[in-house]
């Protein structure tokens, strides 16, 4: 049961055709930094763009080859007429490339539908009011798209439904903390793909059906050596795949679609707006925002609370904000005893004889 | 018309600019200032292009920009080694090469003449409002010399055009948080109406550059984009002081009688071109091969960016408005439309790209502002590779055969009948 997550997300788009076909109105959005619940307290159902693995052929006429695979990917398919059940794109302005593709977006694939999302750079009160400020302004753009209020009500229940979602794949995230877990890493990094391409109720639906049927705990032999992955976008799960058959596994993350997505719910008990600008802008921080302590810091607390032996920091090939936090990151996870294994990456070669080498190089040191 | 226009500028082929001395003299007093900062009080404080720099001028301060120090060892031939030393500490390759030159100097403590790497900063400002590396870049140097850092954050609109207020008092609010951080960290007061005399002489300077661009537009165009760039130090760096001022006044008068007698850059003035955008610091002769084909670049898109009109009756707002809405911060069709203006008004037969491999903010967009332009006004365009500061991989002579490919090209499209086309 636990494969029907990687599953869905293999098929997102026949997915999403068919929620289409049966009167749904869909919205693609970039990043997590979007706040999705206004998306789905507006009845549409907020599906993150992703990238792919096929080769790029359109998207060069469009995009320097020294952009990012994952942005040049996502305009390759929608070129191609991959996403053409779209009604609408969130950019939020979160790194270069977002504000660029935004512009691309909008020219060159026809949607019913664009909004671009000022995001501020910083978490301070002033930050959030003015965040506050852009969501209030999206919520009413959105209410005169889909021709329906989103009220206080709605807004809130949109709210309770990606908390409950935050909730279950904590659940999820704090089976790895035993030796004996009952998920591998690549089938929770499967949950996590899904639960970006689905609606959230029906993400919550899979998740407590799986949690409430696996099998008790001390029934599993040992896991892998138990790493931290971390970096951002990548999708295919050939990664986790290879650290397990080299002997380790990914117990916990810090990703842009895991626990940077996951974590941090919002307080059901404030205006909600406010709280919703409060949660996306003091989050544990992707590298776009500023200061960069705050993520540095959980990540080192994962990895004490998750017993990892080492960390596997993936980060994506032409990514300058993470690049530029790269050897800070390393260094100071070497100082607090933690082995790094650094790959820039265009999200290929996960199971090439190369990187199995250097996985299995790094695990045994490990050992 | 255009044979009598030929005669007369072959006859009057210009020679070096005469401001040029007096930009050698601002560069050798601005770098003596910044020497002699520590024993005279004053504070350095290293700033992003496009951070507000009549705050550094309001407190005294002297501002450095390691972008234009970059520029600097690019041309001085020690970029490659300076980017290697940042890649040896585990700085990607692929990151812009203003800060990973940047990195290997201040790291490995070597300066472009043999030297040492500058003084450390007292205060670091950044703004991500030109790009979201800024801060990053900033973020790192603030780890290496553990001095203050402020960040202004410059939140992206969907467009420069059309500014909320909101965003403005955002901006606006951090400028004062700033001021009180100034003071804190200079022990100096801050001093309104110093801030407004900074404006005014901001603004000015800004005043004359839009002349001196305006007065491009002539036929033949008067100054050639090296003079541009190379001019550009004083806007960049000395913005808020009288020196530009008066160094840009003597500029736009020599321009202004070039253009009164005829005079262009290039003899015999046959294309007209828009540079797009980041100048080769290692390569910038090559601006000078376009010229042996007669053709001229009469305006770009990058000096005009740090061109900027202040209001010193509201120096926080007029800031606020000047460093969130500037051109290279609009939307695709914002951009666009200044794009098509300057073809019109300049009178341009194509647009070169440069398409810088390690700014991913600045060159995203320029395939697809070629396939608009290409579309809209049938303005050919050519596109090639390179990194503005650092020369590894640079192949001169496939560029250089790219640029003679489109030289013929505009030349069987503007003057078909010497092209032999009928």
């Amino acid at each position: 049961m636990v494969s029907e997550f990687h599953e869905a997300y293999s098929n997102r788009h026949q997915l999403a055709e068919g929620w289409k076909q049966a009167g749904a109105k869909i919205f693609g959005y970039f990043c997590n930094y979007t706040p999705e619940e206004l998306i789905y307290s507006a009845g549409m159902i907020p599906v993150r763009i992703r990238g792919s693995s096929e080769n790029i052929d359109l998207a060069d006429a469009y995009l320097p080859t020294f952009c990012c695979s994952y942005m040049r990917s996502a305009l390759d398919q929608a070129l191609k007429g991959g996403y053409s059940y779209l009604d609408g794109v969130v950019f939020p302005k979160t790194c270069d490339m977002t504000r660029a593709l935004y512009d691309i977006w909008r020219r060159n694939i026809k949607l019913p539908y664009y909004w671009f999302l000022p995001v501020p750079g910083k978490r301070t009160d002033e930050a959030v009011e003015l965040f506050t400020h852009e969501l209030r302004l999206f919520k009413e753009s959105l209410e005169g798209y889909s021709n329906q209020e989103i009220n206080d009500e709605s807004l809130r229940q949109a709210i309770r439904v990606y908390n409950e979602n935050r909730t279950l794949v904590a659940e999820v995230y704090q089976l790895g903390l035993s030796d004996n877990h009952p998920l591998s890493g690549s089938q929770v990094f499967g949950i996590l793909l899904a639960g970006l391409i689905m609606p959230k109720e029906e993400h919550n639906a899979m998740l407590r059906r799986l949690l409430d049927s696996l099998p008790a705990p001390n029934t599993f032999p040992g896991n892998g050596t138990r790493l931290l992955v971390a970096g951002n976008n990548f999708e295919n799960i050939e990664l986790l795949q290879t650290l397990e058959e080299c002997g380790g596994e990914m117990v916990i993350d810090d990703l842009d679609i895991g626990t940077r997505y996951y974590g941090s719910t919002v307080d059901e008990n404030s205006e909600p707006l406010q709280a919703l600008a409060e949660r996306y802008l003091r989050k544990t921080p992707c590298p776009c925002m500023h200061p960069a302590e705050p993520r540095l810091e959980r990540m080192l607390e994962l990895a004490r609370s998750y017993r990892v032996r080492g960390v596997i920091l993936v980060i994506q090939k032409y990514c300058d904000t993470h690049l530029y936090e790269r050897p800070w990151i390393e260094s100071r996870l070497k100082e607090a005893g933690l082995p790094v294994l650094s790959v820039e990456h265009s999200d290929t070669g996960w199971a090439s004889g190369k990187f199995k080498t250097m996985v299995q190089a790094f695990i045994e040191m490990l050992e | 018309m255009e044979s009598t226009q030929d005669k007369q500028i072959a006859q009057t082929k210009p020679g070096r600019l005469a401001a040029s001395a007096a930009l050698a003299t601002l560069n050798e007093d601005y770098y003596r200032d910044l020497a002699n900062a520590k024993e005279e009080g004053r504070p350095v404080v290293w700033i992003t292009s496009m951070a507000p720099i009549e705050m550094v001028y309001a407190f005294d301060g002297i501002p450095f920009l390691p972008e234009n120090y970059a520029a600097l060892c690019s041309s001085r031939k020690v970029a490659a080694e300076f980017c290697q030393a940042g890649e040896a500490r585990g700085y990607s390759q692929d990151l812009c090469s203003y800060a990973l030159c940047t990195f290997g100097s201040i790291f490995e403590n070597r300066g472009p003449f043999g030297d040492e790497a500058p003084r450390a900063p007292d205060i670091l400002l950044a703004t991500e409002g030109a790009c979201a590396t800024h801060p990053k870049w900033w973020e790192a140097m603030q780890r290496h010399y553990d001095c203050p850092l402020f960040i202004v954050d410059a939140v992206y609109t969907v467009d420069g055009e059309t500014l909320p207020a909101h965003h403005k008092e955002y901006f606006a609010a951090q400028l004062r948080e700033l001021a009180s951080f100034m003071e804190e960290h200079t022990k100096r007061k801050f001093d309104m109406d110093r801030l407004r005399e900074v404006v005014a002489l901001s603004d000015r300077a800004s005043e004359l550059w839009d002349e001196i661009d305006d007065l491009r537009k002539a036929i033949p165009t008067p100054i050639s984009q090296i003079d541009v760039f190379t001019c550009l130090f004083a806007l960049v760096t000395l913005k808020g002081t009288k020196e530009p001022v008066a160094f840009y006044e003597q500029l736009r008068d020599e321009v202004k009688e070039r253009v009164d007698n005829g005079i262009g850059f290039v003899p015999n003035e046959r294309f007209r071109l828009i540079w797009d955008l980041f100048p080769i610091y290692h390569n910038m002769r090559l601006l000078n091969y376009f010229a042996e084909f007669g053709a001229a670049f009469v305006t770009d898109f990058y000096g005009n960016a740090f061109s900027g009109r202040l209001d010193a009756s509201d120096p926080f707002g007029s800031l606020a408005e000047r460093y969130l809405s500037f051109f290279m911060r609009s939307a695709q069709w914002g951009k666009a439309e200044l794009y098509r203006k300057r073809v019109r008004e300049y009178h341009v037969d194509g647009i070169v790209f440069h398409s810088n491999r390690c700014c991913r903010c600045f060159t995203a967009e320029q395939p697809d502002i070629g396939n608009i332009l290409r579309e809209e006004l049938g303005l050919p365009g050519l596109m090639f590779e390179a990194n503005m500061v650092d020369p590894r991989g640079y192949d001169d002579a496939q560029v250089k055969g790219r640029i003679e490919s489109f030289i013929e090209m505009l030349e069987a499209r503007k003057y078909p009948k010497e092209a032999g086309i009928k």
